[in-house]
């Protein structure tokens, strides 16, 4: 009896040390993803900001005065700061990548050690899900201007602007779907950090 | 013994706990009714979001012209009303699993884990509609003097008092959802063996 214990308690130590060997692997590689997917998100929400706080155009538009005079030319600008919705896309932009590399630091400086506890991934899984909340938000409203630029709406007279200022809309398109990008990265990271949570309880 | 039968790690043990597995336990039960009642404010919240802005209807007499304003005449509202209407129907399926989980405990941290999944996907959807509505809904209120659009909401008031309304569920409804989030990640937390 007593030696079939043994040598099933040295069986259950192999397991068991094949598991560790299994999960320290895959909190490894959950590690690199995760350090890869920050990486992404950091270049992607400041390629964001960037794209649309670059984002300026001029162009010179025919204005008739007086009528029978010839139309005056005047240069207008649509610059970014001009829509509060782009205003705060951009701020949310920022804050976020700024998040992502300071997350992306601190994720590099745990990795491998015993520091990367779960009670550290619950705080950060706190601010990637407001990280989250705050990119979705922009992009809705910043979405939303953009699509109102483009098509007006006739129901309350608000023009478009898109046929005259094409380069500042296609600029604020491709910023919005940099930042799309960025988020649904967050999202992942978000979903990374739980799965790897519920793998320590069925370790 | 039977303790080394390989199925028995996922079932509940049914013989007496040890001191630590049995505080886990009690504080087990608090935090599924937690979900499951956050849940059924999610969807209270999406109803009323949904309810307020459907029926923002205005019609304004001025002289013989006839001036209405609904909410299907802005693309963003209406995909503020389709995304909070998803999350509605989805607080509906989330409440009845939560309380399957509470009856039947079993299996609740691979339900805890897709709860998690889900509902950071939902949140980006209402996130996304409450951003989406809130920048009309502030161009309608200030206007914006570089674009020739001008405010609407001096003249449809009530049609604007039902938007910030709408509004203001609808950010409870994502504050909700962050809250659920949380609670599942709270709740692996709680249950990694020491």
């Amino acid at each position: 009896m007593e030696n079939q214990k043994g040598s099933n308690d040295g069986k259950i130590d192999g397991l068991e040390s094949r598991g560790r060997e299994v999960m320290v692997a895959n909190q490894r590689t959950t590690g690199t993803c995760e350090s890869l997917l920050r990486i992404l998100a950091l270049a992607l929400t400041l390629a964001a900001a960037i794209v649309l706080g670059v984002n300026k155009q001029s162009k010179v538009v025919p204005i008739k005065l007086v009528e029978g005079l010839p139309p005056l030319n005047v240069s207008v600008p649509a610059k970014w700061h001009y829509l509060s919705a782009f205003v705060y896309f951009v701020v949310v932009n920022a804050v976020a990548s700024a998040y992502a590399a300071v997350s992306l630091v601190l994720s590099l400086a745990n990795r491998g050690g015993k520091s990367s506890s779960s009670s550290s991934r619950l705080v950060v899984i706190f601010l990637d899900v407001i990280m989250v909340s705050l990119l979705f938000s922009s992009i809705g409203a910043a979405g939303a201007i953009g699509l109102m630029g483009r098509e007006g709406n006739k129901h309350v007279q608000w023009k478009k602007v898109c046929n005259t200022f094409g380069k500042f809309c296609g600029q604020a398109a491709v910023a919005v779907i940099l930042s799309l990008l960025g988020s649904i990265a967050f999202v992942f990271l978000v979903m990374l950090s739980a799965r790897s949570l519920h793998k320590k309880i069925t370790k | 013994m039977a303790s080394t039968d390989p199925e028995y790690g996922t079932k509940p043990q049914p013989n007496p706990p040890t001191a630590g597995e049995n505080k886990w336990k009690y504080l087990k039960v608090p935090l599924s009714s937690l979900d499951a009642g956050l849940r059924v404010l999610l969807f209270a919240a999406c109803v009323t979001s949904v309810v307020v802005m459907v029926t923002s209807k205005q019609t304004i007499h001025q002289g013989p012209v006839s001036k209405e304003a609904k909410f299907n005449h802005s693309p963003a509202l209406i995909y503020f009303v389709a995304a909070l209407s998803v999350a509605g129907l989805y607080s509906i399926i989330t409440t009845l699993a939560s309380i399957s989980i509470i009856m039947k405990p079993a299996f609740s941290s691979k339900f805890i884990l897709h709860f998690a999944f889900w509902d950071v996907l939902i949140f980006g959807v209402v996130a996304s509609a409450t951003g989406t509505a809130g920048a009309v809904g502030y161009v309608g209120l200030k206007g914006n003097k570089h674009v020739p659009w001008q405010k609407v909401c001096n003249v449809f008031d009530k049609y604007c008092r039902h938007i910030a309304g709408s509004l203001a569920v609808s950010l409870f409804a994502s504050v909700v959802l962050v809250l659920l989030i949380w609670l599942s990640a709270f709740t692996l937390h709680k249950k990694i063996p020491k």
